[in-house]
């Protein structure tokens, strides 16, 4: 259905444009900037020498790093085009490029298989280990993690290795030492990159430990760093909605529309202010989600999820969303999402599965928990209508 | 080096994808008439760009200028990568372009037409726009044969798809609605403890203020009779009103009044006071379950060219669900006709039973609270 009105594009027609002066379009790069030369040299390359895995692993790889920067998947489809010329058996940094690209679509099967592979071939390889690793916790299969932390250590990657033993811990029930680990790995990078990824997991941390103050003082130390970065700006604005600081959301985030995560935020925050905006932004956020659906995408279904319980309020869409989402990624903040749906949705039996995961792995964050307990009484669980 | 960009990764992977923009998809709406075949085509500017390049003076941005002076070559390679087939190759030309906006951005409008060989046989599409330069590529098809609509997703792995002009047939979808009636009946609790709820007691007769059994199969079946038509002759009324969109009621209201109804049934059981003409309470209520079927058959969605085929197959299968809930409970309920057990335990036990149950429902369904779990 949702494909169908896309196709049709009901609320608007084709036209044609007045003027040849009309600009229709922005594009990303113009050609003259340094990034769109050295993709346009790499392509001439590549084409030049289709059969040079290396040559191909570097083009693919730019794509790919220009899609996280840009946070635009299209370059992940350029980067896949890229791998998937080469026939099997890919060598071994195509091979975990091509699983990179996969998780990327949410397919962890197929990029573990990719991640092993690479493995038989080179045992050492970090890259394969790390990547496997955090397949693992975003799966929460904390024990699988940990054979893969320990990898990384062994192969000296302190860096790496204490980012995935720090996540480790905080998952499966010792936020306090994961804390130390992550502060211990901060000590040992000065790459402005890693610094703004290991303040952002530290301020994560501290929030689950109920020490708001610290939190706060990482996510502005994280800030401070001047860099662009979604994912810092969706966890901070998280925690300022939760503190009830909306309007310091707004003021953040007014420049973010393009961003689904952040758009999302900005609507919530918008919403609750009772801003003129958020109409808008919700109207947007339809949109994009229709978009995403209609091309069969499924890796939205946990901001969806969100969306329908706290701007839409329909729980019983929003449980199913976060139902779905949870089969595939299963991190706090999908537990989160699932638990508060199912307590709109009254319906206890179908966060289970999240109690089961707090049980099991002794997640401390306070709020999950006291989520845990409300979802369990949000209904009776008598009898079966 | 390695490790770096690995952070970076990392970070989306536990974000998940960040769309700021999303993948490329290009819209393409088809129509097959006979040998004539008419469509039109959007495909984002950049999608265009990437391809063949429209930035003339690469400034960073594509006016319709520059657009227009390489329509030629737009089309070209648009062609290039979509085949239709319909008895063999439809030749394909571009009649006009425009422009169209969507959530991401300007799209390039291609307004299609061709000749096929064929009127008759399936439409064969066979996509390969952008496909071996970005492997996220979609093309989203809404496409119409000889008025039969399909949509589909055309990738990579499913460049290639038939579509046919052939409606299911009258008969397969008269049963498609029947088996929905019949399976309705079944799983909707409340419509059969409300049928219960009127026949439980027509195995029995009340005499001066006292149940006795009757004495012949044929009292009971004639009772039966009675009630079942009435209830289905009013709800078959009302289904059809609501399935026509001609009366629409809220269906919190609906929902709480078909509560009210097996209250009141069950009621009537224990403390008697419709006694003879209970096909009347049955009329009356059907009335309001007709409404909570055709909410049922709003969600099954009706074809609008076989909208009363396809009604009355709800209908008569809702009809049979029923009778069969009959033919089971009839004669076991006549044959213990006379057993305390039935008096007391089915008939007192279960009517007390199902008031319970309903007065819980019509209590959720009036204040929308949630006392029983999902």
């Amino acid at each position: 259905m949702a494909a169908l009105a896309l196709v049709t594009n009901s609320d608007a027609a084709p036209r044609t444009p007045a003027t040849d002066a009309e600009v229709l379009e922005k594009l990303p790069t113009r050609a003259a900037d340094s990034t769109a030369r050295e993709l346009a040299a790499l392509r001439a390359a590549v084409a030049k020498a289709p059969t040079d895995a290396a040559l191909a692993a570097e083009l693919a790889q730019r794509y790919f790093d220009l899609a996280l920067a840009q946070g635009d998947p299209r370059y992940v489809g350029y980067a896949e085009a890229v791998v998937i010329r080469f026939a099997n058996p890919l060598p071994v940094p195509l091979l975990t490029l091509r699983g990179v690209l996969r998780q990327y679509r949410h397919d962890f099967a197929g990029a573990l298989k990719d991640f092993e592979a690479a493995l038989v071939l080179a045992p050492d390889y970090a890259a394969a280990h790390a990547w496997r690793g955090a397949i693992f916790l975003v799966e929460a299969d904390y024990r699988a993690a940990q054979k893969e932390c320990t990898a990384l250590q062994q192969l000296g990657r302190e860096t790496l290795a204490g980012a995935c033993l720090g996540l480790l811990q905080a998952y499966s029930g010792q936020l306090a030492a994961g804390y130390t680990t992550l502060q211990q790995t901060l000590r040992l990078t000065l790459d402005a990159d890693n610094r703004l990824w290991l303040l952002t997991r530290l301020g994560e941390v501290a929030a689950w430990r109920g020490q708001d103050a610290q939190a706060q003082a990482l996510y502005r130390e994280a800030l401070s760093l001047g860099r662009d970065d979604v994912y810092l700006l969706a966890a901070w604005t998280d925690f300022l909605l939760d503190a009830g600081q909306s309007a310091e959301v707004v003021r953040l985030l007014a420049r973010w529309e393009s961003a689904d995560s952040l758009l999302l935020r900005l609507a919530e925050a918008e919403t609750q202010l009772k801003l003129p905006e958020a109409a808008r932004h919700q109207k947007m956020l339809v949109d994009r989600f229709a978009a995403a659906r209609a091309r069969g995408d499924t890796t939205h279904r946990a901001e969806e999820a969100r969306f329908e319980l706290r701007l839409r309020q329909d729980a019983p869409t929003a449980l199913r969303l976060a139902q779905a989402n949870y089969a595939v990624q299963r991190e706090p903040r999908d537990a989160r999402v699932l638990l508060e749906a199912a307590i709109a949705a009254k319906d206890p039996a179908s966060a289970q599965v999240v109690r089961d995961w707090l049980r099991r792995s002794g997640f401390e964050d306070a709020r999950t928990r006291s989520l845990a307990q409300a979802s369990e009484s949000s209904g009776n669980t008598g009898s079966k209508k | 080096m390695m490790w770096r960009r690995l952070f970076l990764s990392w970070l989306v992977l536990v974000a998940g994808p960040v769309l700021a923009h999303k993948a490329s998809d290009s819209y393409l709406v088809l129509e097959a008439k006979g040998t004539q075949v008419s469509g039109q085509w959007d495909i984002a500017l950049r999608d265009v760009d990437f391809a063949i390049g429209l930035d003339a003076d690469g400034n960073g941005e594509i006016n319709w200028g520059e657009l227009r002076a390489r329509h030629a070559e737009v089309s070209a390679w648009a062609l290039s990568a979509l085949t239709l087939e319909r008895g063999g190759v439809c030749p394909l030309q571009v009649t006009s372009h425009q422009v169209d906006e969507h959530t991401d951005g300007t799209y390039a409008v291609l307004n299609l037409t061709g000749t096929c060989p064929s009127g008759e046989a399936e439409l064969g599409v066979n996509y390969r726009l952008l496909f071996d330069q970005d492997a996220l590529h979609r093309g989203l098809l809404r496409v119409d044969v000889d008025g039969v609509t399909h949509s589909a997703i055309l990738a990579p792995e499913a460049a290639q798809q038939r579509f046919s002009a052939e409606k299911p047939s009258l008969l397969t979808q008269f049963g498609h609605f029947f088996v929905q009636g019949v399976w309705h009946i079944w799983i909707g609790f409340d419509h059969i403890l409300f049928l219960l709820s009127l026949l439980l007691p027509v195995v029995l007769v009340r005499e001066l203020g006292r149940w006795r059994g009757v004495g012949r199969f044929g009292e009971a079946l004639r009772e039966v009779l009675w009630v079942v038509t009435s209830f289905t002759l009013a709800h078959s009324i009302t289904l059809s009103l609501a399935a026509l969109g001609l009366i629409s009621l809220p269906s919190r209201l609906v929902e709480s009044a078909i509560a009210l109804s097996v209250v009141l049934a069950a009621l009537n059981n224990l403390k008697p006071v419709v006694n003879q003409r209970r096909w009347l309470i049955a009329f009356v209520f059907g009335l309001i379950h007709g409404f909570g079927f055709a909410s049922v058959l709003a969600e099954l969605g009706l074809p609008a060219d076989s909208l009363v085929l396809s009604l009355v197959g709800f209908n008569i299968g809702v009809e049979a669900g029923q009778l069969a809930i009959v033919a089971v409970f009839l004669p076991v309920a006549f044959w213990l006709r006379n057993t305390g057990f039935y008096r007391r335990g089915v008939f007192v036990g279960g009517s007390l039973l199902t008031l319970l149950i309903a007065l819980v429902w019509l209590s959720e369904r009036a204040f929308d609270l949630k006392l029983m779990g999902a």
